[in-house]
């Protein structure tokens, strides 16, 4: 018998203007022992699903649902309360992206879990499940003692402590290095394959979804767009989204070649329909495209100016002055970076290996203790967080003309018309957006128009921190192959800062490997699977392939 | 060369239109009650002396009048002056003078605390010594010094409130600047190359302009009552001039024989601020709700 299983699940939000139907007609089932796998880009209604599975979402307002769920044989609807206080925590148990928010800071590891393990024993027993090495001193830690891989862990002994039929896990390894995020991947495995539980893990990542699951459904607007075995899903996709978005998907194998993008039959058959309903022609260079013989060498600027250097950093160093520390942290130990003209570098490295305090420091936004750094030309800077790095109050417009008239005192209205919708249209965003401000664009958009606002006078050097990490694939596919276009265009050096090895590829001609305050190691991203010789780079290329 | 960024378009596509979600306001009765109550104190202000056949300054009637005798719905004073007129004319003065201490206050409280708060280090440390020295006297006691040092008068006693009141800004300002100024719109704009004054201006100040005005409302009813206390304690204009707590202070002695004489204008000066805290209240509670 199914563990779980949804029966043409619809949610409908009416609180909200206008009304999202978030669900929609969804069937999905889990057995006992079985990983089913929901992903689905942002919007696409797979938390939805995962909160109601979980009955969070009785006490919301203005909540329409019908069609039914049924956990271990009990009928339960997502809208009421009833029988869900048997059900929550004992059958279905969760692990979230943030732990923190879940553990209770004021108690010790040792209390958290011992109240629900049953006492000391159990609990140190449970630590060592999890493979928590020097467990009897975690039990004594805080939650804010630990790190987020440690207190991933404790959340999912937490979780299986209570012996559920079924765990959900949302989102579990998102705020994780690639490293890390591996190991507790493995451990869920090796404790599903012990307990037997059945498990529903929602996620954005398709790499992740892969090796987790058995059974993958793909979500797409609230519907259930396809499922089957992962094998399936991933070689032979049936629907065009779910071609889509494996296509958009980045491997070691992807072509950086070429522009990112979905299959080329996906591709035609979108431009046919284009053609049909809009009367668009087709430009060559969207056929050439599509008939996959376009190249991004064919992008590249005409007459190659001078080359020379477009930024040096030699022997930077930089350390931090921490709260309640005595002694100042050391991030960067001595770094040399040398970025020729029009070169592409992706800086690689996990999170505090110091590869965005380099970024920091050759964009001037932060001094560093000693060493030089020559900027030869403007240097533009692109962050992870596209909405923050906009001010909110400002439209599109407002942001891009700040820029050119900074950058040209001289020049007068008629010049930053033509020069905002130039930019405009290298970030491929349509001119209405010129009046919205950041709040009213999505994610993907704001990211555009944050670029857009570093090109729309062409800097010499492009500094793009992570510009892709919080997007969803074939919108971080998109954004990608604009700085890839752009950077041949405008004949740009490019640094890219980024902890994926997959999407350094892409866009760059040399990956430096970061770590510990250090350029530990250069290869050539060509060869990059290769010429990785350190063992921190080895382990890094090992995430991803995983 | 090829450029084509609709292959960019066509490419993966997948961007929706973020959509801002928004309340209905939540303005409540009293506040409404006191919205209306301003609109019209202010427009007797304006209109005041068309309100009234009478001068505020010479004597139109019989002395001891009480209120609701005929042509005199509040009676007249000790030597004859319409005190309705008077306190027409003395709320007029009243909102004037306090409508622009509390505008230059703010305006002053305003530049100090951005610059403080924005540019931070030794300037705000030296900017926000100097207000504290100001927080640490009390605040009507200095206004009288400074208003008796000046010479009193109207003037004088709208500097002296004037320079006991910005601090109360610059400390507000400085905090929400000083959080603004760290947030990474503020560092993406250093970055495009936008400086100084403008960068202030546009990147740091309209999250504080809300709660720099909402105060402001609040306050003007406050800078009302010191105005009137300045006045009552003889720091005012000189009599016959009509402001109210000269008025309060000069009808004192007829309390138990004429109760209306000191105690109307008092009530003015209560009306007056009662009316701008549920306004200011009310302006609160509508800029919360548009999200601003």
């Amino acid at each position: 018998m199914d563990v779980l299983s949804i029966n043409d699940l619809s949610i409908r939000y009416t609180s909200r203007v206008p009304h999202v139907l978030a669900v929609d007609g969804v069937n999905l089932s889990v057995e006992p022992g079985q990983c089913v796998g929901v992903v689905g880009e942002s919007g696409s209604g797979k938390s939805t699903i995962g909160a109601a599975v979980q009955g969070l979402l009785t006490r919301e307002k203005g909540l329409e649902s019908s069609g039914g769920i049924t956990l271990a044989g009990r009928r339960l609807d997502p809208a009421r309360e009833e029988g869900w206080g048997a059900v929550r925590g004992h059958l279905v148990t969760t692990i979230f992206q943030d732990p923190m928010s879940s553990l209770d800071p004021t108690m010790t590891i040792g209390r958290a879990l011992g109240r629900v393990a049953g006492g000391k024993e159990e609990a140190l027993r449970w630590l060592e499940d999890v493979e928590i090495r020097r467990a009897e001193s975690v039990l004594r830690a805080y939650p804010h003692e630990l790190s987020g891989g440690m207190r991933q862990r404790v959340m999912i002994a937490l979780a299986l402590s209570r012996r559920p039929a079924l765990l959900i896990a949302d989102e579990p390894t998102t705020a994780l290095d690639v490293e890390v995020q591996a190991q507790i991947l493995r451990l869920l495995k090796r404790e599903r394959d012990g307990l037997g539980f059945g498990m529903l893990f929602i996620t954005h990542d398709l790499g992740v979804a892969r090796t987790m699951s058995d059974d993958i459904a793909v979500m797409s607007g609230g519907r259930l767009v396809e499922r089957g075995t992962a094998r399936t899903i991933f070689d032979t996709p049936r629907e065009p989204y779910t071609r889509r978005l494996i296509g958009s998907r980045l491997t070691l194998e992807t072509d950086p070649k070429r522009p990112l993008g979905p299959p080329q039959d996906v591709v035609i058959e979108a431009m046919n329909e284009a053609q049909r309903e809009r009367g668009r022609e087709i430009s060559p260079v969207a056929r050439a495209w599509a008939d996959g013989d376009l190249q991004w060498s064919d992008f590249d600027a005409p007459s190659p100016e001078p080359g020379g250097s477009a930024l040096v950093l030699t022997e930077v160093t930089k350390s931090f002055r921490t709260r309640g520390a005595r002694e100042p942290k050391s991030v960067l130990r001595g770094v040399d970076l040398k970025v020729a003209a029009r070169e592409s570098v992706a800086l690689v490295g996990e999170s505090g290996s110091g590869k965005s305090t380099i970024l920091r420091i050759a964009a001037g936004l932060e001094a560093a203790d000693r060493g030089t750094i020559e900027r030869n030309g403007d240097v533009q800077v692109v962050f992870q967080d596209a909405g923050a790095s906009l001010t909110p109050w400002l439209t599109v417009s407002q942001l891009l003309t700040e820029r050119l008239r900074s950058a040209n005192p001289g020049s007068d209205a008629t010049d930053h018309r033509a020069a905002c919708a130039l930019a405009l249209e290298r970030v491929a965003l349509d001119p209405e957006v010129l009046h919205a401000k950041p709040a009213h664009l999505s994610g993907g958009q704001r990211q555009r128009v944050a670029i857009a606002r570093a090109i729309v006078v062409p800097p010499r050097v492009l500094l793009c921190d992570e510009p892709t990490s919080a997007l969803d694939v074939s919108v971080a596919a998109t954004v990608l192959n604009i700085i890839n276009l752009l950077r041949r265009e405008l004949g740009l050096a490019v640094v890219f800062v980024t902890h994926d090895l997959a999407a350094a590829r892409i866009i760059a001609d040399r990956v430096d490997i970061v770590s510990d305050g250090r350029i530990i190691e250069s290869v050539n991203a060509d060869r990059l699977a290769n010429d990785i010789t350190s063992e921190y780079g080895r382990r890094l290329l090992d995430a991803v392939l995983a | 060369m090829l450029s084509s960024p609709e292959i960019l378009r066509l490419g993966t596509g997948g961007c929706t239109q973020g959509r801002a979600h928004r309340t209905a306001s939540q303005v409540g009765v009293a506040e409404k009650v006191a919205g209306v109550a301003l609109i019209v104190l202010v427009l007797v202000a304006i209109v005041s002396p068309l309100l009234s056949p009478y001068s505020p300054i010479v004597p139109s009637g019989a002395p001891y009048l009480p209120p609701g005798s005929s042509g005199h719905p509040f009676g007249t004073d000790n030597i004859g002056l319409d005190l309705a007129t008077r306190i027409a004319w003395g709320l007029r003065t009243s909102l004037f003078a306090a409508v622009i201490v509390t505008a230059v206050s703010a305006l002053c409280g305003l530049g100090i605390g951005l610059l403080a708060g924005a540019v931070g280090g030794w300037l705000d440390n030296a900017l926000m010594r100097i207000t504290d020295l100001f927080l640490a006297f009390p605040a009507v006691i200095v206004a009288m010094a400074i208003t008796a040092a000046l010479g009193p008068g109207l003037v004088s006693s709208m500097i002296g409130i004037s320079l006991v009141w910005w601090p109360l800004y610059a400390r507000l300002v400085r905090g929400e600047a000083a959080r603004t100024a760290r947030s990474l719109h503020v560092e993406a704009a250093r970055v495009a190359g936008t400086r100084g004054i403008r960068l202030l201006v546009r990147h740091v100040a309209p999250p504080v302009l809300p709660t720099v005005l909402v105060t402001a409302s609040l306050d003007i009813g406050a800078v009302v009552m010191t105005l009137a206390a300045l006045s009552f304690l003889g720091l005012g204009a000189p009599a016959p001039a009509p402001e109210l707590g000269s008025m309060a202070a000069a009808g004192l002695p007829f309390i138990l024989t004429a109760w209306w004489i000191p105690v109307l204008p008092g009530i003015a000066v209560g009306v007056i601020a009662l009316v701008f805290n549920y306004a200011g209240d009310g302006m609160r509670s509508f800029l919360r709700a548009k999200g601003v």
